[in-house]
Parts: structure tokens; C-alpha cells; sequence
């Protein structure tokens, strides 16, 4: 376990701040709620990045590295050629302060599950100005975060596609606790 | 043969002296008894045919032969005048002036000659009569003014000339002489022009040319003579405009010969536009001096409203818009009032005035840099376009296509069919078939839609440029460092864009919505406390949220997308906003707009916007209270998970989501984490001094988790809001009302409304005008009182100072 390096912060932050935007000085500096000085930091362990509370890393240094599964909230992996992904656990961190959404109709929230792309037809609400290539949160009509993804076109150029078009390409979706429970 | 000769040589008409004045010789009689075999035929001859005849033969050489007609008859007649001694007075004979400069009309049927006859003379009286009758009302109006002006003058010259009695008799003489001669000058225009006017208006083709005279008039320099000139020209004008445009015929086609009845009418036509060419330039030079300023402009106007479609359309159009915003209120209210009815009433000249005045308008707007008074503006809001402008243009054109494409393949295979000759004879059919169908296009009266829909599509492209030129110089102006200026016509420029977003392609909407983001923002991200000066107003920047949900709302339903910007821009501006300087109906119809329309919210910003409007009522007036405290009642039945904020414990529990404790500074809803607080606002105001917004608050917090959000009021916080600030208003009988409204709002009774308008009714103006007189008495003493008591402590305070100097002066003199 150790914090990141610089290069590796940078990626880091660039991805969350796709999703983000400007709540990133938010999560950087959320107080924990333990003690009044402490803060959360980000800790690399066994190519996982891990957003932990200062005063759990300082206990979990009682543990020995190859001992240590996980700690705190875990963020995202460092794939085997050093790019940044983020994996479903974050999701509750990048709900809370998310820039884009995506609300789902009831009907195809099962899909989205499923491990499929957002279509048009499936659209319930959309915020405005999300541009391409935009991080986007996808939640449930009643606002139960499912998912993220990456808009496939801008808020504009929805308008004029027909309901079958890609709007979300699917990234990571809760249903994954389920898929892919070993890889977690 | 006699016939015959008649033809060969050059003819004789028949003299035109009556026959009793003829004479007959000796000889011819004498010849004619004689040869009764020869003459005979003299006798029963049709004198009628052969005068026809020969004039019909005279068109052969017609030039030199009419030439020649016309001399012989002038010499005739002027024989016949030297011999009748009659004078001849037309009735269009020029004045004449006097060397004193007074004109000497000759009236018309007092010295209508004899020989045209008694019939022509009864005709005349008749019109008299008939125009006596038919005073048009505006004449009758003008009449009635320059009757009491009459009045006025003769009461004021007595005055004058009492006053001048009492000095040097001579001068008082000469003056009155003056006064007098003036007076009846003076006098004598003013009945000159209602007789003219009256004539005119019996028969405006006979007595066109008193138009002139009457504009003579109008170039008098008496002020009063001037005056009326104008109004009556108007009246004239307002009644014998026709109801299509005069083109003035070509050189070509006056050389073409045409017949009385149509001279006469190119006669009337030319003179009736060149006299009104001139009357609208006299007036459009009038207008820039002040003292005919409102007399010219009003008659512009009105001159605009009658006769949109007639020639000169253009100078009047853009001599109104000139004055449109003016600084008089008069002139910029005639002319709003005269823009909107060219506007609501199209139907006289297709749209076209509509087009011309709005592109004036935008260059208007373009050369003042948008500095201009609201109701420039304000009249576009009363343009109408056809609901169906932007849709179907597409669809037409493709039915178009294909009919044309369908007709096509028919006539092609026809063609194949048959022979070549059948082929030549439909083509020829189908050229004549076409031609008569351009020809009736051309002729037919209604216009084509297409081009209807042109100059609507057109008209609208100049409003949205003038709309979008406002939004950006505003954007840019704010932007500035330095200067600050006022935005005038960003208010109403964003509700005409709130009115006509629908008619906008999609395509400019992001535009639109980028800048109404930008402008409602206004300036959030920059937090120096110096730029906050330069910020748009409270009240813009909530209109600019609530453009920008009209605009959502009326195009782009069929998306639901959620503007989250605009909530996060409103969740700033309730905080900004201050009672007095801020316009409260502007917040209430944005609350109801944005939180209580939206069908939607996530939970946090429910909850936030719960929060903050909580607290918002706890600071302000009643009226403002009343309606955060109806769309804090609206968000907690809609949203079920937010009524935990009604329970007793702070921290939320599990719905508080990742922020767990409430940040009351945070600028973004989304993020303040308002589930982990308390609704303890609620308490305070149960023990509201106001009855309605402590009964409303006890009915929100017992509202509890469990309710079903059956129980809808039909209350929009902008119906509560002017409510109660209409209470405020009225000091009177406020107690009772509020109760009542009150209780009913608590059974869910939306008949509040009523008892208020009642009581509206009920009370009268002078009661109000009592009260505010009232008031101001106070007021005034209360300055006074303050005034008295300055003067009091100044006084006070120099004898005291006088005093010090009393005794510094006995202190030195006993030390020395």
C-alpha cells in the first residue's frame, strides 16, 4: 500500500473529473467523519486504487501488504498496460457528485443491468449540455444511482435520434456485483 | 349625295347657338320652297346621326381636325362671353391676394353662370345640403374643437382689449384694428378649411383639387391654423383613401387614348397622391419641430392604422417607428398603439407593413446599441404567426414534389402512347393551360400562401435577430470591465422569447440556451465582490430561468431533459433576493415554474430547495413567505423521501446519501446534503404574526411520512403571493380576509381568489385617494417636523456656543 505517484494521480483525477467536473475538490477534500483532522486520501494497493479515511490507513498499516484484500471505498485499477479504470464500487462517490445523469424508464433498467448500452427509446431524463465523450451517471427514475458510462452524443444532437440510437455507452452497472463477483 | 359631299369636305359642325338665334335668309328660304324635290330631305334629316358620323370620320386626320375643333370652339365661346357679358366663375378658380396678403376665394354656387343650366345649379345645392347632412364624425369632432376655440379667443381678445383700455388710447386703436383684421383672417381660414373639407368629402372626384388649397393652408404660420389644417387633411384623407394601391399610369399609357370617364379618374388618382406625398413630407418635417410635434406624429399614426396598403406606406412606417421611443409618453403611446393594431390587423395589407415595421425596429435597436425605451419592444409582443410556420413548410414542398413527379409520369407515358402529332397538340394545351394559370395567379386578389409564409418567416427572422442582438449586447456589456450600464430591453426581449421559442428552429436552441445559462449565471464563477455590481439584477436573471423553462417546455417535450444549471442559478438567487428592490412575482412565478411544474426532482435538490425556501420565508414579508411556503407544501408531497426532514432527528438515517451533514453555504443543491437537516423553520413560523402563513406552516409539519399526497391544493405560489401582497396594500379589513382565506386554503377550496376581487371591488377610489393623501399629509409633517427640529438645534447650538464665548471673555478679562 502506498499513495500514488504523481503520474498516476494525474490519471486518476483526469478520469473522475470526467465524471465529476468541478465536485472533484469535493471528494479531494471531504472532512471524514471520524476525527476532525483527518481526511480521505487515495492509496494504491495491488494496482487497485482505494479512497481511505487517513485514520483507517494509519490502522491498516498493521497488516501485512500481501495480507491486505482491501480497504475503505475502492475507486478504480490500474489495468496490465497502466491505464486507469474505474470499477463499480465508486459509484456511490461519483452519484453523489456526478455532473451529467441519466434517469432510465422503468422498462429499461433491467437492460442497462444486463450489461447494455443506454438507447434512446430507454431515455427518461437527460441533463442539459452534456457534450461527447462526457462522463455520465445513470440512475433510476427514482434516483437509484445504477451505473455509468460514456455519452455517445451530445444533449443537442439527441434530439434528432431515432429511438434505437446509442445515447450511454455502457461502462459499469451494479448488475456487476453479480456478473463478476470473483473479479471484483 | 348631299351625304356624301358632307363627307369630302372638311365639315361644318353645326353651329352651336340655339335655333331661335339662327338666321335664316330670304334667299335660302326662298330656295328651299322652290326645290322641295332638292331640299325635301333638309327637313327630315337626323341631325344626330350625321354629327356622329362625322365626327366618326374626323378620327381619320383626328390630330389637325381636333386642333382645329377646339380653336373654332374656343373663339366661339369667348365671342359668345364678350356678347352674353356673363362671367364665368369655376369653382376652382384661383384666389385671389390682395396686396395685404388676404385671399378672396370666389364660392361656388353663388356665381354659377346661367347657361350651364338650372339642372347643374339644383345639382349643386343638392350637394350642400347633402354634405350639411353628412359631416363625418372626425368633422364634426374638428368642428366642435374650432367652435370652442372660436370661444376661447373671442373671451381672451375681450380681456386683451379691457387691459388695453386703460392705456394710451391711439395704440389701443391700431392694436385692436390688428387684432381684429388677424382674428378674422384667422377666422375665415378655419371656415375656408371646413368648407373645403366638406365639399371634398360629398364628392371627393369632383373637388379634388381643394386637397391643394387645404395643404396651402397647412403652410400658414399661425400655429392654430396649422393645426387644424392638419387634422382636417386627416379626416379628409382617413375618408377618400381607396382601398387599393394607385400606380401611377406609364408614359406609354397615357399616350394611349382612353376615355372620359377613366381621365378623369387618372386626374383625381395623380392629384389625390401627389397632395398626399406632400402632406406626409409637410408632416415628417413638421415632426422634428417641437411645437407641431405631437399633432404630426399622431397624425402619422393615424394615417398608418387607415391606410396601410396605400402608397407611401414606407415613410409613415418609418416615421412612426422613429418616434417609438421617444421620451414623450404621449407620442411613444399613439405610437405602440398604431404598431400593434398594423400588427393584429393584417388582413388590409398582407403582412408587408408588418415586415417593414419590424425591420426598422431591429435596425433601430442595431444603431441605438439597444439603449432604447421598453416599449419598443414591448409591441412585438403583439405580432402574430401561424401556429403551423416552421412545420409544414418542409411537408408541403415534399406534396409538391410529388404531385409534380406524378403528373410527370402521367404526361410521359401518355407521351409514349400516342403519335407525334397528338404529342404537339397536348404540349400546346398543357403551354395555354400554363399561361392562364400565371395569369390567374396574377390577377386573383388573395395573396399565394407561400408568399405569405415568406414574409411571416421573414418578419419572424428580424424579431429573433432583434431578441438574440439584446441577449448578446447584454452579455457583452456585463462582461465589460468598467462600464455598467442598464439592460432596458432585456425584459422584454426575454418574454417575447418565452412567446415565440416555439417558431425557432431546434438548431438555435443550444445557442439560446448557452446564453440564458450564461445570463442567469451572471457572473456566478467570477467572486469578486466588484464585479457583483456589474451583475444583471435579481429579477433579470429569475426571468432569464424562467425564458429558459418556457422555452424547454413549449420545444422540447418530447426529450425530458433537466436543466440543472438553472436550478443550481435559482438556489443562489433566493438568497440574493430583497424584498423591496426585487419584483416578488418574478420569484413566485419562477417558483412555480421551475419546482412546482417540473414533474421530477432528484431528491437532494427537493431537499435542498426544501431547505432554503425554509429558510427564505423565515426572513421576508408575508406575501413572499406565503409563496415559498406553498411550493415548500408542493416539493414535500411530491417527494415522499423528503418529509424526513420533518422528523425530530438530525443525520438523515440511511436517505442522507454521501453527505452527511448539512451545508447551509454550499452554492450547489446537489451537494449541500439538506436531508441531514432539520425543518425546524417550521416551528418559528407556526407563531407567524400573519394567520395564513402560520396556519399553512402547522398544516406542512404535521404532514407526516406516512400521508398519501392526495390532499392537492390548486394554490400556485404566484396566486398566494399576490394575494397576500394585495392584503398588504389594503391596510383595511385585512384581518378578516386573511383568516378566511386562510381556512379555506386548509379545507383545499381554490375559491380563495374570489373573496379577495371582491373585495377589491368593494373598495372605492376616493377612499384610496383618502388614504394616500392621508399618508402623504404624514409624511409631509413628519419632514417638517424634522426640518423645525434641525433649526431648533442649530440655534441651540450657537447660543451655546455663544454662551462658551461669553465666559472665555470674562475668564481673560478677569485675568487680565
Amino acid at each position: 500500500m502506498r499513495p500514488l505517484d504523481e503520474q498516476e494521480t494525474t490519471q486518476v483525477f483526469e478520469k473522475l473529473f470526467k465524471y465529476v467536473g468541478n465536485n472533484l475538490k469535493n471528494i479531494v477534500e471531504n472532512p471524514s467523519h471520524d476525527a476532525s483532522s483527518s481526511r480521505y486520501v487515495f492509496r494504491l494497493q495491488k494496482n487497485r486504487v482505494y479512497y481511505v479515511s487517513e485514520s483507517l490507513v494509519k490502522r491498516a498499516t498493521n497488516i501485512k501488504r500481501h495480507n491486505l484484500v482491501s480497504l475503505g471505498t475502492q475507486l478504480g485499477k490500474f489495468t496490465k498496460s497502466g491505464k486507469f479504470h474505474l470499477t463499480i464500487q465508486c459509484l456511490g462517490l461519483i452519484a453523489a457528485n456526478a455532473k451529467h445523469k441519466v434517469w432510465l424508464k422503468p422498462t429499461s433498467e433491467m437492460s442497462f443491468l444486463y450489461g447494455n448500452h443506454v438507447l434512446k427509446g430507454g431515455l427518461g431524463r437527460i441533463t442539459e449540455n452534456i457534450k461527447e465523450n462526457d462522463g455520465v451517471v445513470v440512475f433510476s427514475m427514482s434516483d437509484v444511482p445504477l451505473g455509468f458510462g460514456v455519452a455517445a452524443k451530445s444533449t443537442a444532437d439527441c434530439r434528432k435520434m431515432d429511438p434505437n440510437g446509442n445515447v450511454v455507452l455502457h461502462q459499469s452497472d451494479i448488475g456487476e456485483y453479480l456478473r463478476m463477483e470473483d473479479d471484483l | 349625295m348631299g351625304k356624301k359631299q358632307k363627307v369630302v369636305l372638311p365639315p361644318e359642325l353645326p353651329p352651336d347657338v340655339p335655333l331661335e338665334d339662327v338666321q335664316v335668309s330670304d334667299e335660302d328660304v326662298q330656295f328651299v320652297a322652290a326645290n322641295e324635290a332638292y331640299a325635301g330631305f333638309l327637313s327630315n334629316m337626323d341631325t344626330r346621326n350625321i354629327t356622329k358620323h362625322v365626327t366618326r370620320v374626323a378620327d381619320l386626320k383626328e390630330d389637325a381636325l381636333e386642333a382645329y375643333y377646339a380653336s373654332r370652339r374656343r373663339r366661339k365661346s369667348s365671342e359668345n362671353e364678350k356678347e352674353n357679358m356673363i362671367e364665368v366663375a369655376h369653382k376652382d378658380a384661383l384666389p385671389v391676394k390682395t396686396p395685404d396678403g388676404q385671399l378672396y376665394y370666389k364660392t361656388t354656387p353663388k356665381l354659377q353662370p346661367k347657361p350651364e343650366g338650372e339642372n347643374d345649379k339644383a345639382n349643386e345645392d343638392d350637394w350642400t345640403v347633402k354634405s350639411v347632412v353628412k359631416l363625418t364624425k372626425a368633422e364634426k369632432r374638428a368642428k366642435n374643437k374650432k367652435a370652442r376655440k372660436e370661444a376661447k379667443k373671442q373671451v381672451k381678445d375681450g380681456a386683451e382689449v379691457e387691459q388695453d383700455l386703460q392705456t394710451s388710447q391711439a395704440d389701443v386703436l391700431d392694436e385692436v384694428k390688428k387684432d381684429l383684421s388677424a382674428e378674422e383672417i384667422i377666422e375665415k381660414k378655419k371656415y375656408k378649411l371646413a368648407e373645403l373639407g366638406t365639399t371634398l368629402l360629398a364628392d371627393p372626384e369632383r373637388n379634388i383639387k381643394s386637397l391643394r388649397e387645404m395643404l396651402d393652408i397647412s403652410k400658414d404660420g399661425n400655429q392654430e391654423v396649422v393645426t387644424l389644417a392638419l387634422k382636417s387633411l386627416l379626416a379628409v384623407f382617413r375618408d377618400i383613401i381607396p382601398g387599393y394601391r394607385i400606380r401611377l399610369p406609364t408614359e406609354k399609357e397615357m399616350e394611349m387614348k382612353v376615355s372620359k370617364i377613366i381621365k378623369k379618374m387618372r386626374l383625381f388618382e395623380s392629384t389625390l397622391l401627389s397632395s398626399y406625398k406632400s402632406y406626409i413630407q409637410k408632416l415628417t418635417a413638421l415632426e422634428d419641430q417641437s411645437v407641431y410635434k405631437r399633432v404630426a406624429v399622431r397624425c402619422l399614426c393615424t394615417l398608418l392604422e387607415a391606410a396601410p396598403h396605400f402608397n407611401f406606406r414606407q415613410d409613415l412606417v418609418a416615421a412612426v417607428v422613429r418616434n417609438l421611443s421617444s421620451q414623450d409618453d404621449v407620442l411613444r403611446k399613439s405610437c405602440c398603439a398604431a404598431l400593434k393594431y398594423i400588427f393584429t390587423n393584417e388582413a388590409k395589407h398582407g403582412g408587408e407593413a408588418t415586415l417593414e415595421a419590424v425591420q426598422l425596429i431591429a435596425n433601430l435597436v442595431k444603431s441605438h446599441n439597444c439603449q432604447l425605451h421598453p416599449d419598443s419592444i414591448e409591441v412585438l409582443m403583439s405580432l402574430v404567426f401561424d401556429e403551423d410556420l416552421g412545420k409544414s413548410e418542409k411537408a408541403d414542398q415534399d406534396k409538391r414534389g410529388k404531385k409534380f413527379k406524378k403528373g410527370k409520369n402521367n404526361e410521359e407515358k401518355n407521351k409514349l402512347t400516342n403519335n407525334e402529332r397528338k404529342r404537339s397538340r397536348q404540349e400546346s394545351v398543357s403551354k395555354t393551360r400554363e399561361e392562364v394559370e400565371v395569369d390567374f395567379r396574377s390577377a386573383s386578389l388573395g395573396k399565394d400562401a407561400a408568399e405569405s409564409r415568406r414574409i411571416q418567416s421573414d418578419t419572424l427572422s428580424a424579431v429573433f435577430q432583434i431578441f438574440f442582438r439584446v441577449l448578446r449586447h447584454t452579455l457583452q456589456s456585463s462582461s465589460l470591465q468598467g462600464a455598467s450600464e442598464s439592460h432596458p430591453l432585456l425584459a422584454p426581449s426575454l418574454k417575447g422569447i418565452g412567446k415565440f421559442s416555439h417558431l425557432i428552429d431546434l438548431d438555435f436552441m443550444a445557442d439560446l440556451m448557452n446564453y440564458l445559462g450564461k445570463l442567469a449565471g451572471g457572473g456566478v464563477n467570477s467572486s469578486d465582490s466588484e464585479n457583483s455590481a456589474k451583475r444583471l439584477t435579481v429579477t433579470e436573471r429569475l426571468q432569464c430561468c424562467i425564458v429558459a423553462f418556457k422555452v424547454m417546455k413549449s420545444n422540447l417535450d418530447a426529450l425530458n431533459i433537466d436543466l440543472r444549471d438553472f436550478y443550481v442559478d435559482l438556489y443562489n438567487l433566493i438568497l440574493d433576493y430583497r424584498p423591496g428592490r426585487d419584483q416578488g412575482e418574478v420569484l413566485a412565478e419562477a417558483l412555480k415554474i421551475m419546482l412546482c411544474d417540473e414533474r421530477q426532482h432528484d431528491m437532494q435538490r427537493a431537499a435542498a430547495f426544501i431547505k432554503r425556501l425554509a429558510t427564505f420565508s423565515l426572513c421576508f414579508g408575508s406575501a413572499e413567505s406565503m409563496a415559498a411556503l406553498v411550493t415548500l407544501r408542493h416539493l414535500l408531497q411530491k417527494n415522499l423521501k423528503c418529509r424526513n426532514l420533518l422528523e425530530n432527528d438530525i443525520g438523515g438515517g440511511s436517505v442522507s446519501g454521501a453527505i452527511a451533514k448539512y451545508q447551509p453555504y454550499a452554492s450547489d443543491p446537489h451537494i449541500s446534503g439538506a436531508l441531514a437537516s432539520v425543518l425546524w423553520e417550521l416551528n418559528l413560523l407556526a407563531k407567524h404574526y400573519h394567520p395564513a402563513v402560520s396556519t399553512i406552516s402547522l398544516n406542512i409539519s404535521t404532514m407526516s411520512a406516512a400521508d398519501n399526497p392526495v390532499s392537492y391544493s390548486m394554490l400556485s405560489p404566484q396566486q398566494a403571493f399576490a394575494e397576500l401582497s394585495l392584503e398588504q396594500e389594503l391596510s383595511k379589513g385585512t384581518n378578516n380576509s386573511s383568516i378566511s382565506s386562510g381556512k379555506k386554503k386548509k379545507s383545499g377550496i381554490p375559491a380563495t381568489f374570489q373573496v379577495n376581487t371582491d373585495m377589491v371591488d368593494e373598495i372605492d377610489e376616493s377612499e384610496v385617494r383618502k388614504k394616500l393623501s392621508e399618508h402623504f399629509v404624514v409624511l409631509r409633517d413628519i419632514s417638517e417636523n424634522e426640518k423645525l427640529r434641525a433649526e431648533l438645534e442649530f440655534t441651540s447650538w450657537s447660543l451655546q456656543l455663544y454662551d462658551q464665548y461669553k465666559k472665555h471673555k470674562k475668564r481673560k478679562s478677569k485675568a487680565t
